[in-house]
Order: C-alpha cells, then sequence, then structure tokens
C-alpha cells in the first residue's frame, strides 16, 4: 500500500494550564487525544464536531499555529509535525487555510491587491506592480470575482466576496492541502452554497486536497468524500461519509445526526421523537477533567458499565473506517455495523416510547 | 441579530477630515498649530522685532501692550510678542526630540513584548512599570546631570520617560491584535514575523499612536517649561515659554501680573490644542459613530395603516402595514421595512424566516417599540391584545415589555450581565414588574430554573453567568423571558449559536412551555430546519418585506413564491449526491436604492419585464396563503424546480 498523501497519525495536543507563582500548575486541557486520520489528492476529509470537541485544534496544529504534544503529520511522504525556519517557507507553500470569520481573517487595512498579492510576492518573489496584479486578477476570476474587487477594501466587500478573497488567497500559492476551517459558517445560507460551488471547482482545477472542518453535518456531508467525527478532542468515528450517515457507528453520531433540524416538516416531527429518547439533559465533561472512560457515556442512551472505567479502543467500522465504542466489541458486540436499530430499540424500551 | 447592510460610500480617510472639520474644537486646534508652524518654520514673517534685541536706553521696560510692541517688553525691553512667536520653535523642538524618543523606543519594544508574551513580556513590562512610576522631572534632570545641562538633554530625559506610555500602549494593541485571525491567516502564508509585526499590525495600531502622541505633546510642553522655569532646559536668555515665565515670576510683583500673561497665554493654548485635538482625531476615528446619528431626525407623523386589524381576542400582537424608515445620506432615505404585517394568536408559533438584511429583526425591535435611531415609523400600526401601542410613550412601553412581553436573544451570555449572579437578575423582573419580596422572587426564580430544567437551581441561583455553558445560559435566558408569564415571547435565532444537540432542548424546551401557558412565540431565525420543527405558520421575508405566509405544511410542501423555493433549494439538505448546490445568483439590492419593480426580480430566474417595471402587492391566493409575486397563480414551483444558477 503506498502511503497517502496527507497523513495525521495519534495527534494529540495539550494546553497547559498557566503555572501561579506558588503551588503546581494546573491540570493541562486535553484538547486532541490520539486523533488519526488521511486525506489523498482531490479528495475531502470532513471533521465535524460541536464547540470544544477539538476540531478547529487540529487544524490549528497541522498549521503549526499551537504545539503538537504528541504524534505525526506527513505530507507527501516528508515528516512535517515540527517544521524549522528553514523549511517554513516551503511547508507554508504546501499547505494553505481558509479561516472562518470572514471579517477579522482579511487586514482591514489592506486592498485586495495586497491581501492576494503578498502571498505572490513571499511565495514566488513577484514585486508589487502590474505583473502581479495580472497575477491577482487570474485568481479573483478563479473564485468568481471580477477585476474591480482589485481595490476594495475589506470593509467594503460583503461576506460571501470576503469568504472568496481568503479562497483565492489559499489558491494563489498552489498548495496540496487547502485547511478550511469553519469556511463557510458565517454565511447565509444562499451565499454559503455560493462559497461551497467555488471550493468545489477549485479542487476540480487543481487537484487539491481539502481538510474541511465544520459543525454542520450537512454541509461536511456535502463537502466530504469521508468524513470524521469528534467528541471532546477524540476522534470517535471516521469513514467513508455516506455511509455513515447512512448507518453511523457511534451513539454521538447518531446523536448529531438525528438533531440536525430538516427542511420537512414531517420528518422533522419524526426525528424530534428519537431525539427526545436521548439523555437530553446532561452536560457534557469539562475537557479540563476528562473522565477515566469514555466521555460520552453520561449523554449516552445506551451506555454500559464498562464505558465508565475505560476509553475504547478503536475499531473496524462497517464504512470502511473505524470506530470507538464498547458497543462492538461488549454487549451487544455489534462489530462495526450500524447502531441505530439497536439505539432505537433500547431507548425507546427504556424512556417507554 | 442581522446588521443592516453596510454601503460606505465614502473612504474612511474623507470620512476623518469631514469629521474634523464639523469639530469647532477640532477647527479650532487645527488653527493654532497652523500658526504655532509658522511661527517655528517663518519666525521674522510674523514677528516684529528681534526677540533678543533689549532696549540699552533701559527705558521700555515691563511695558503693557502698546501700538509698538503689542504684547509689552520684558525687564530687558524685549519684545514680548516677538519672544512668544520664535518660543514656538522651542516649544516644537522639544516634543520632536521627546517624541521620535518616546515613540523611536516605546513602539518597538511594545510589538516585541506583545508579540512575544509569556516571561519576555512579563520582564519587559516589569522594567517598563519601573520606569514608568518614576517621576518625569527627576528623570530628566538625570539625563541632564548625565549629559550636559542644554534643553536637548533635558528632553532626551522627558522622551526615555514618555517612550514608557508607548511600550504600554503598543503592546496591549499588539497582544490583541495577534489572537486576530488575519494574523494567523498571515502566518499559514508564510509571512515573517517582522513583516506581520510592520505591515499588518503597526498600522492597526496608528490611530491610538497619534491620539496618544498628540496628548503627550501637550503633557512634554508643560514639562520642557517646567525644566526651563527650574533652570534645567533652555538657555536662559533663549525666548523659551519656561523661561519666559521663570524671569516674569522674578518681577511680576513689582512689575505687574502682565509679565506673566504672554508666555503664559501661549503654553496654555498650545497644551489646550494638544488635548483637542487627540480628543477630535479620536472622536473622527470611531468606526461605529455614524454621521446620521448626529443629524437630528424630524419626528414625523405615522400614517395610518390601510388594512384593518383583525379584531377579536384571539389576536395577541397585530402589526399592520409597517413601514420603516432611516435617513440615509444626502437627504435620501432608506426604507428598511416596506407594508409588513403580521398577527399571531395565543398558542401559536409564527416561524419568521429570511437572510441577513431582510429585515426580520427590525420589525421586530419596531414592534417593541425599539426601532434604532435614527429609523422610524412611517406607515402602520400595531396592536398588542386590542391595544393599540403604535404611539406608545416609553415608560408606558417598559410596563409592557419584560412583563407581558418576553424576548430571547441569540447570543444568551451577551444578556447576562456577569458581574451579577444569575438568580438576582431572573428576579429583577419579578420585583420591578409584580413587586415581589427579595425572598418571593428568589424562590419563583428557582421554580423557573426548575422549569427551564437547569438541574441543582438552588445551587445555580448563587452562580455567576461565566459558569454556565451556552446551552445553560439560554435556558437563563428563557428562564427570565418567561418570568413574568408574557402572552407573547419573541425568539431571535434562539438555537443558533447552540450547539446542534443542544438546539434540540432549547426548542423542545419552548414548546414545552408554550403548551403549559398557551405563549404566543414568534421565533425568528435563518434556518428553515428550525422553522420546519417548531413553527405553525411561517413568514418568508426578502427585502425588507414579506413575500409569502402560509402554514408551514404548505410553505415547505408547495412554495409559492420564487424566494422561499430558492431558499429550500440552496440548504445543503435538499441537495442529493454530488454536483455543484443550487444558487440565489446575485445579491439583495441596497435598502437606498430598491428598484421600482419586484426586489427579488432581479436574482429570479421566472422574472419578465412586467416584474421589472411593477412592484407586486401582497395577495391572497387560492389557498388562503399570501404572496407577493405577479406569477403566482401561473408558476408552478413545486418540489424539483430549479432557481437561476
Amino acid at each position: 500500500m503506498s502511503e497517502p498523501y496527507f497523513a495525521v497519525k495519534d495527534l494529540h495536543v495539550h494546553f497547559a494550564g498557566r503555572g501561579r507563582l506558588f503551588g503546581s500548575a494546573p491540570a493541562p486541557v486535553k484538547a486532541v487525544n490520539g486523533v488519526s486520520f488521511s486525506i489523498e489528492r482531490e479528495r475531502t476529509f470532513s471533521l465535524v464536531g460541536e464547540s470544544g470537541s477539538g476540531k478547529s485544534t487540529v487544524a490549528r496544529a497541522i498549521l503549526q499555529l499551537v504545539d503538537i504534544h504528541e504524534g505525526t503529520v506527513m505530507l507527501n511522504g516528508e515528516d512535517v509535525t515540527r517544521v524549522g525556519r528553514r523549511d517554513e517557507i516551503r511547508f507554508r507553500k504546501q499547505i494553505q487555510a481558509v479561516l472562518q470569520d470572514p471579517f477579522s481573517s482579511l487586514n482591514q487595512v489592506h486592498q485586495t491587491r495586497t491581501i492576494i498579492g503578498d502571498a505572490i510576492t513571499r511565495h514566488y518573489g513577484t514585486k508589487p506592480g502590474l505583473v502581479r496584479d495580472q497575477a491577482v486578477i487570474r485568481l479573483l476570476d478563479d473564485v468568481g470575482m471580477s477585476a474591480e474587487f482589485l481595490d476594495r477594501y475589506p470593509y467594503e466587500m460583503s461576506g460571501g466576496q470576503r469568504q472568496r478573497v481568503s479562497i483565492a488567497r489559499a489558491l494563489a500559492v498552489s498548495p496540496g492541502l487547502i485547511i478550511a476551517d469553519e469556511a463557510t459558517s458565517a454565511l447565509d445560507v444562499s451565499i454559503q452554497s455560493q462559497v461551497i460551488n467555488v471550493l468545489k471547482r477549485a479542487q476540480a482545477d487543481s487537484r487539491v486536497a481539502f481538510l474541511f472542518i465544520s459543525h454542520d453535518l450537512e454541509v461536511a456531508k456535502h463537502m466530504g468524500d469521508d468524513v470524521g467525527v469528534m467528541y471532546l478532542g477524540y476522534l470517535v468515528e471516521r469513514g467513508d461519509a455516506d455511509q455513515v450517515y447512512e448507518g453511523p457507528a457511534h451513539p454521538y453520531t447518531e446523536m448529531l445526526i438525528t438533531s440536525i433540524p430538516v427542511p420537512n416538516p414531517a420528518t422533522q416531527a419524526a426525528r424530534r421523537e428519537l431525539r427526545q429518547s436521548f439523555n437530553n439533559d446532561a452536560e457534557p465533561p469539562s475537557p479540563a477533567d476528562l473522565p477515566e472512560g469514555c466521555p460520552f457515556e453520561n449523554r449516552c442512551p445506551v451506555a454500559m458499565d464498562i464505558c465508565k472505567t475505560l476509553m475504547p479502543a478503536p475499531t473496524p467500522a462497517h464504512h470502511g473506517g473505524e470506530v470507538r465504542c464498547h458497543l462492538h466489541t461488549s454487549g451487544p458486540e455489534l462489530a462495526g455495523a450500524s447502531v441505530v436499530e439497536f439505539i432505537e430499540t433500547t431507548a425507546r424500551g427504556r424512556v417507554g416510547v | 441579530m442581522s446588521a443592516p447592510v453596510a454601503a460606505p460610500a465614502v473612504s474612511p480617510r474623507r470620512r476623518f477630515w469631514r469629521r474634523m472639520f464639523r469639530n469647532p474644537l477640532a477647527v479650532f486646534a487645527m488653527g493654532w498649530f497652523v500658526i504655532l508652524i509658522i511661527s517655528w518654520v517663518w519666525p521674522e514673517l510674523i514677528a516684529t522685532h528681534d526677540p533678543f534685541s533689549q532696549d540699552v536706553m533701559l527705558q521700555r521696560l515691563f511695558e503693557t501692550p502698546s501700538g509698538d510692541h503689542w504684547l509689552g517688553t520684558d525687564q530687558f525691553g524685549r519684545d514680548h510678542y516677538s519672544r512668544v512667536i520664535h518660543g514656538a520653535g522651542f516649544a516644537f523642538r522639544s516634543i520632536l526630540i521627546a517624541m521620535s524618543i518616546a515613540v523611536g523606543l516605546g513602539v518597538p519594544i511594545g510589538l516585541y513584548s506583545g508579540w512575544r508574551g509569556g516571561r519576555t513580556d512579563r520582564a519587559i513590562m516589569w522594567i517598563n512599570d519601573v520606569f514608568f512610576s518614576l517621576p518625569i522631572v527627576l528623570l530628566a534632570m538625570a539625563v541632564v546631570i548625565i549629559l550636559s545641562p542644554s534643553l536637548t538633554s533635558a528632553m532626551i530625559g522627558v522622551g526615555i520617560a514618555m517612550s514608557t506610555r508607548f511600550v504600554r500602549l503598543t503592546r496591549a494593541v499588539t497582544l490583541a491584535e495577534k489572537e486576530e485571525l488575519y494574523v494567523d491567516a498571515a502566518r499559514i502564508t508564510g509571512i515573517s514575523t517582522r513583516r506581520i509585526l510592520s505591515r499588518y499590525i503597526a498600522p492597526n495600531l496608528l490611530p491610538s499612536l497619534v491620539i496618544q502622541a498628540a496628548i503627550i505633546s501637550g503633557a512634554i510642553i508643560l514639562i520642557g517649561a517646567t525644566l526651563s522655569f527650574l533652570g534645567v532646559g533652555a538657555n536662559l536668555d533663549d525666548p523659551d515659554w519656561g523661561v519666559m515665565l521663570n524671569r516674569s515670576q522674578a518681577v511680576f510683583r513689582q512689575e505687574g501680573v502682565w509679565q506673566i500673561v504672554p508666555p503664559a497665554l501661549a503654553l496654555v493654548l498650545t497644551v489646550l490644542a494638544f488635548n483637542l485635538l487627540g480628543d477630535a482625531i479620536r472622536d473622527a476615528l470611531g468606526r461605529d459613530a455614524s454621521d446620521n446619528a448626529l443629524s437630528v431626525t424630524k419626528r414625523v407623523a405615522v400614517k395610518p395603516a390601510e388594512t384593518p386589524h383583525k379584531a377579536g381576542a384571539d389576536i395577541v400582537l397585530s402589526i399592520r402595514d409597517m413601514d420603516i424608515e432611516f435617513p440615509g445620506q444626502k437627504g435620501q432615505v432608506s426604507q428598511i421595512l416596506q407594508g409588513v404585517s403580521l398577527e399571531i394568536g395565543p398558542g401559536e408559533t409564527l416561524g419568521v424566516v429570511g437572510e441577513s438584511g431582510s429585515g426580520k429583526s427590525m420589525t421586530m425591535l419596531s414592534a417593541l417599540g425599539l426601532t434604532p435611531a435614527p429609523g422610524q415609523m412611517t406607515r402602520g400600526s400595531v396592536f398588542f391584545c386590542g391595544r393599540d401601542v403604535t404611539d406608545l410613550a416609553e415608560a408606558e412601553w417598559r410596563r409592557i415589555r419584560g412583563k407581558e412581553i418576553g424576548v430571547i436573544f441569540q447570543e444568551p451570555i451577551a444578556v447576562l450581565n456577569p458581574a451579577i449572579k444569575v438568580g438576582t437578575q431572573i428576579a429583577e423582573p419579578l420585583r420591578i414588574h409584580l413587586g415581589m419580596s427579595r425572598r418571593a422572587a428568589r424562590n419563583r426564580a428557582a421554580e423557573l430554573l426548575a422549569e427551564v430544567r437547569v438541574p441543582d437551581p438552588l445551587r445555580r441561583l448563587d452562580q455567576y453567568p461565566h459558569e454556565f455553558s451556552g446551552g445553560m445560559a439560554q435556558r437563563v435566558g428563557i428562564a427570565m423571558a418567561l418570568a413574568c408569564e408574557p402572552k407573547l415571547l419573541i425568539a431571535d435565532e434562539p438555537s443558533t449559536a447552540l450547539d446542534v444537540t443542544v438546539q434540540g432542548q432549547i426548542l423542545d424546551l419552548m414548546a414545552e412551555v408554550q403548551q403549559r401557558r398557551q405563549t404566543a412565540i414568534i421565533l425568528i431565525t435563518h434556518d428553515l430546519g428550525v422553522i420546519a420543527e417548531a413553527a405553525d405558520r411561517v413568514l418568508v421575508m426578502y427585502g425588507g418585506q414579506v413575500v409569502e405566509t402560509a402554514s408551514t405544511h404548505d410553505v415547505f410542501a408547495h412554495p409559492q413564491h420564487p424566494y422561499s423555493r430558492a431558499l429550500l433549494d440552496t440548504m445543503p439538505q435538499s441537495h442529493d449526491g454530488a454536483g455543484e448546490l443550487p444558487i440565489i445568483a446575485g445579491m439583495v439590492p441596497s435598502a437606498s436604492d430598491w428598484p421600482p419593480g419586484c426586489r427579488f426580480a432581479s436574482r429570479c430566474e421566472f422574472a419578465n419585464d412586467e416584474c421589472h417595471a411593477s412592484m407586486p402587492a401582497l395577495t391572497t391566493h387560492a389557498s388562503g396563503d399570501l404572496v407577493r409575486c405577479l406569477r403566482a397563480s401561473e408558476l408552478d414551483l413545486g418540489m424539483g424546480v430549479g432557481v437561476k444558477s
């Protein structure tokens, strides 16, 4: 088997509590715990999870914006876990990002010409001027914007336009991987679909791989070939996007999917009923104080005794990926199959629906 | 809440100067500086005498103003006016020396300290604080002793002392800016740290730097004068304002107060001008201060609604033909809402759906008498429980809001006061509106928390908002909105900021409360999924108008307005498999420049010439639904019809 284009292996990111002058430092916040996945060229891996799940920290760790505690990041057969100063510029050319907030991810004091042009100057040495402007115009054209945006400031553009400028900036250096961290979350639905289409078109044109991070499962599914679901720093399930949505092997994934409101009153009424059969009111534990066992245990409708004491290891699932849940090895021993049916019978039985 | 579409036609630079010239104090300060600068660069141009020429005859000493000596003469018979003019040069030289040292030293240290953070930052700030606490005059004297007694050495000392102010300012801005996403984006692009600091962060520092520099310049002049007065600054013969003061105070008991006036006046006016300039720059740079906000808006009479309100006990809130207008630039008017009508009955949930800028939040604010200034209602009327509340006084409104109408906001944490215990905040409306005692209100607050299923309510009452998660805080928000058992609950994107698994809990909770109390709920959201789950009836808004209103079932099963149809199509949920998502091409037209015809026409694939020419009315269709579309009766928008892409 050949090496994947991009791979993250057993990634751990811990944030140390700030030390006090006297007394010991508080326990570190374990933001990412043993996350592994890989992405091939021209493919998209969607990482979904709720706030505090650690999905953005994974992105920031890959981008070297936070320190990696343990694990490796491989790009095109090369270890890029900790890139030194000498290799930084080469590394930055290969991995680019589109960040969440279109309002703060562009510097208010620069025009589009400079925002995109700076990346070109940095990586290709083209000095500011006509030649560089031509390149910027071509990039703007790729994201469906006209040349008149060249001398616009960020505050003169709408959220969708700004996000497209961000995409053009990422594309400027022809990277191999683009990390999109909640890139469409701040946009209206009609604008969101425009930006998603721009991203997909860019992928088809340049064979770029995407790590698409989102809290919106529907968008993640639409974008992703594969999907990973994170909960409190753990990657609890990973596999083919469509198959994971069809038959999730982890109860948390099932809970997430049934929680998405669908624009269809009849379907939604059925979903609401199913949703209410979950242990809804429990709060997730704090990442600074994770339980010994599975962190989802206190919210899980089908938790067993073993879940309280032991964090399950990844086991193969029916969708070709992996799942971290004891249901597959103990209790009903589902052996990687979908949990949907099991949850419906068990949970409904429990609340007497 | 959706912000109005920003359309800054004026560049910030032009706006800055326009605001500066409209501020009389700024004009005074700038005028004074023009005079000072001329005095500095060409003192001969306006001075009448040589500032050093003494009256050798010793005849004309200590004179008061006269035709020859406009501001009188000093103890050597030198012309006061000319000496004050020449003094400007000394003042500016002082500022130049001290300021270049202060900025040149302070800004780089501040940038470095803020960027590095951690231990380096703490060490630098510790040293900085030590220097900060030293008296400036003392520091300047120390430098004078080490170097040589001159104005230059004194100003070097002042510059070093003042640099601590710039270290603090720069570090604070750098610490804040470095957390901004654009800095991350620059790092990801591979921009070097030096360039990020100089080209990305420093320009954002400039406004506060200029303001600080203006105010500190005033201080430098005063300190310079103090030092000269004490004899460690300028030469005793120099026409420096401080020296002049020194000389005058020695003789004013014998020769009258006038000797002090010319240098003192120059000093005071200059320091004042610097401070005024600093304030004016700050005001002119203010991003939020709108030019319109300052202009007085004439209160116009509200035109009555053209259609009658539905009467009866089964109507809680009824809005008819509401227009909201904002004064725009050059006397134009932006019509933010046009002819909005709605009504809602007890126990009913009305979903209001639309994208940013569609007017959904504005409708609710205006219905609550909270139209943000300078906007105002120019037509229409609002009835609440059969009572006309269109022109209600603010004092009256306060008795209704929070008591009979509860509001739930998008950001629960932002609504709660971080410094006050949650229990006290829930109890407050109970004590104000229902006159409960402290104890009774507290008990009721605990009951309310239990009702919104916050575990362990008695303990939670004594906690502060930061101890609540987003979902729990929103439950508190709902508890507060429900405290006085309102007849109407307005929920503006109540679940948008929450995680998807928590979102369902909040919607369930609202439904539960509604069932128990027959509360009418207006649910504002951009999420059609939320509408599908919670609403009985839907109001679709576009461009400040209602474009369709129908039962939830009807809107989803067979939408009648092309915009409703397009909105459904663009949701990723409606799209199976690969390929591109349908989009709504183009953008919402500007509120100051609505097209004469249908506001959606430019983005609608069904639009014909007539659609572009005349505005369709909201008309009743066969099903009883209201639709604002000329072609509604002939179009079949059933499932599967695409939109312009």
